[in-house]
């Protein structure tokens, strides 16, 4: 008798990334192919278009342009704050992965902790990338950072990189309603995976990965403020 | 992993402290950790004040609610089933389902009459067997997590749209998590893909889980021994 | 003393970075262009354990094919009794679930049948339900009550079996739900069960129902060939509380 009846397919398990090229964050950081000047509108809102998914589903220029204004819409307001959240993230994004990156590199992480650093820096470094590519001549400047023996003892990393995942989580969160909508698909996309390393990380250190119903979103000054008492931001 | 149960309490201590609510008995452990999240503060405003919600949020909330509905049952006859064989998946399923059953509550308060009624399902021993069970557990919740990040965008009141988020992330946790106790990668790509509804209905049907209503009632002439 | 700061810097303590951090709220104007999240439109309550034990929930299952009971999880262990696929009534049948199921490669579950637990193949089951009703019927005392989850919910005054007819004792459980037919002796309501009276050469196999009737007077006693009988009123009552599947234990 069959035990199992129309199982869904799960995806097919994934090694761990390249190590690449190292740069000084031990990954290796690619800056975006076109380097581009200040653009019209129209281009601009193809950069955001491109920030959506491809295959079944995808939210083409035409369907957008067809349904008419969407929330948030096109106007030029509304992407000036999609500018501007996306940088937000981007601040998040950028720490995140050179967290992770310069950890694997220091050398003090082992075992599960060192398994998950690697693939989170992988992932940080390709969100990174995404909204850079997606921001353009927009895109802020790297900030400047120091981790201390955030990176170099482990019990620290631990409890540091989950501080850091929650609090990414709920800074998206806290956004999306602030956000167009192929910039909210970009969105959804990353804190997605954030959500997962967010668990991962509890549940290596003996947390209930998912302990709440709901994620409960943090403003942007909330994010920051708690971002600058981590004292890693060094400019 | 195993679930350190002091580090449970504490956190339940410390985030009850924050919310000021009276602390759950020691019985409860696995409930402490779980909190309403703004349960308190968020009033049920389904669009703007005095507009009715629009057809596709309905739409969208109820395609939201049947998912959550099946992941529900899932977790809830699991753990009835009492089949599994580790503690650390009971335990997972226990939360798991009181969070998924959590989620329909909501839904279906905010629906109301407008709300699909709860399927039948068959899952044909596939509770009663960890192995199977874990598979299609993880598989729920890559489900989920990617139907909700291919509606997000479709939501119109801002409100629901909070609301989806901030659930989305937590399927997106519970999709790691599973994926970790079954030995998968909990996050295998830098990017999460969304589903479309099409996709998502196509994949759930294929399961055979979602059935129909046994047919318990007749209008046929009684004959018992009267 | 130092002794103390390496203990604590062991456990993972805090170590300051030597230099000026940079704020990044600092940046931020007194109101923040990017507007606070929306209150969630959705009230979403604590999440709750299941909190009703083994003794409150009864699991049912409908029956796919119709089956033989073994005496224990094997196909090679003996038969003790046959379930069919359908009731007399052409409803499906369905039987309750007497614990956890077992097996490995192959599952089977534990059944209750009319004499202890047998067990068939899961397949030969559909989905589970779950209800938290019980009915207790007392013959001796002429009262049906209706538990759910423990909590008395509805009784009446019944009619039960004379003495040459009696309603059998013992545990069973509600397998249909008969309503709209033109029989003005059972009421407009009536339930069928997996009990079966000792009567022997009943047309459709003696089952004992729980019904109306077209005779309340007769009420509370022992007048009938078994079934248990209630005012209308009450039979209409227990119908909207007592869902299929529902064990019944009669005394």
């Amino acid at each position: 008798m069959a035990i199992v009846r129309g199982i869904v397919q799960i995806e097919p398990q994934v090694g761990l990334p390249d190590a690449g090229i190292c740069s000084e964050d031990g990954l290796e950081v690619r800056r975006s192919a076109t380097v581009a000047t200040r653009t019209d509108t129209a281009a601009s809102r193809e950069r955001f278009l491109r920030l959506t998914f491809a295959g079944a589903g995808t939210l083409t220029v035409g369907a957008v342009l067809a349904a008419g204004a969407p929330r948030g819409g096109l106007s030029g307001t509304s992407q000036a704050r999609d500018v501007e959240i996306l940088n937000y993230a981007l601040v998040l994004e950028e720490l995140t992965m050179a967290f992770y990156g310069r950890a694997v590199s220091g050398g003090a992480l082992s075992g599960e902790l060192l398994e998950f650093a690697g693939v989170a820096a992988a992932h940080e470094r390709e969100h990174v990338e995404l909204l850079r590519d997606a921001l353009g001549p927009n895109a802020r400047r790297s900030p400047r950072f120091a981790f201390g023996n955030a990176i170099t003892n482990q019990a620290r990393f631990a409890r540091t990189a989950s501080e850091l995942e929650e609090l990414a989580v709920a800074a998206y969160n806290g956004q999306a309603a602030n956000l167009s909508k192929p910039a909210l698909q970009a969105a959804a996309r990353i804190v997605s995976v954030d959500a997962r390393h967010a668990a991962w990380i509890r549940a290596i250190r003996n947390r209930p990965p998912a302990s709440q119903a709901v994620d409960l979103p943090k403003t942007r000054r909330q994010v920051l403020q708690q971002l600058d008492s981590t004292g890693f931001v060094r400019g | 992993m195993h679930l350190d149960l002091d580090q449970l309490d504490r956190d339940a201590a410390l985030r009850e402290t924050a919310a000021g609510v009276p602390r759950e008995t020691r019985k409860d452990f696995l409930l402490g950790t779980l909190a309403g999240g703004g349960a308190a503060l968020a009033a049920l405003v389904l669009a703007e004040p005095g507009k009715a919600a629009s057809r596709t949020d309905v739409e969208i909330l109820n395609y939201a609610l049947t998912l959550e509905y099946l992941q529900a049952a899932f977790y809830t006859e699991a753990e009835r089933r009492n089949a599994l064989r580790t503690k650390l998946a009971r335990q997972t399923t226990r939360v798991l389902g009181a969070v998924e059953r959590a989620h329909v509550r909501a839904l279906r308060d905010a629906l109301g009459s407008a709300a699909v009624k709860r399927p039948f399902f068959d899952f044909g021993g596939v509770t009663e067997d960890e192995d199977a069970f874990i598979r299609t557990a993880v598989a729920f919740e890559d489900l989920g997590t990617a139907a909700y990040k291919g509606q997000a965008y479709r939501i119109d009141s801002p409100a629901l749209l909070a609301a989806a988020i901030s659930i989305h992330s937590v399927e997106a946790r519970h999709a790691a998590w599973i994926r970790y106790l079954a030995g998968a990668p909990p996050a295998s790509s830098a990017l999460d893909e969304p589903k479309s509804m099409g996709e998502v209905r196509e994949l759930v049907a294929s399961t055979g889980f979602i059935v129909e209503r046994p047919r318990t009632g007749s209008r046929a002439e009684p004959r018992f021994t009267g | 003393m130092v002794g103390a700061a390496v203990a604590v810097i062991g456990r993972g303590a805090e170590v300051p970075v030597a230099g000026v951090s940079h704020s990044l709220a600092a940046g931020l104007p007194e109101r923040d262009p990017l507007g606070p999240p929306p209150r969630s439109g959705l009230a979403i309550p604590r999440p709750r354990l299941l909190t009703s034990g083994a003794a409150e929930i009864t699991l049912w299952a409908p029956v796919r094919r119709a089956v033989a009971v073994h005496e224990a999880p094997s196909a090679r262990a003996d038969v003790t009794a046959h379930v069919p696929a359908s009731t007399p009534e052409r409803t499906t049948n369905i039987v309750v679930i007497a614990g956890s199921t077992r097996g490995e490669r192959e599952l089977w579950v534990p059944i209750r049948t009319r004499a202890a637990t047998g067990w068939v193949p899961r397949d030969a089951l559909g989905g589970y339900e779950a209800v938290e009703t019980r009915l207790l019927v007392d013959t001796a005392a002429f009262t049906a009550t209706l538990l759910r989850a423990n909590r008395v919910v509805f009784r009446a005054r019944i009619g039960v079996g004379t003495a040459a007819a009696p309603t059998p004792t013992g545990s069973f459980y509600v397998r249909n739900r008969l309503t709209r037919y033109r029989s003005a002796f059972y009421g407009p309501v009536s339930f069928g069960t997996s009990a079966r009276s000792g009567l022997t050469d009943w047309p459709a196999g003696g089952f004992v129902g729980i019904h109306g009737t077209s005779r309340p007077e007769i009420l509370p006693g022992r007048v009938s060939h078994g079934c248990i009988r209630m005012r209308n009123a009450d039979i209409l009552a227990l119908a909207r509380l007592m869902p299929v599947g529902t064990p019944v234990e009669i005394t």
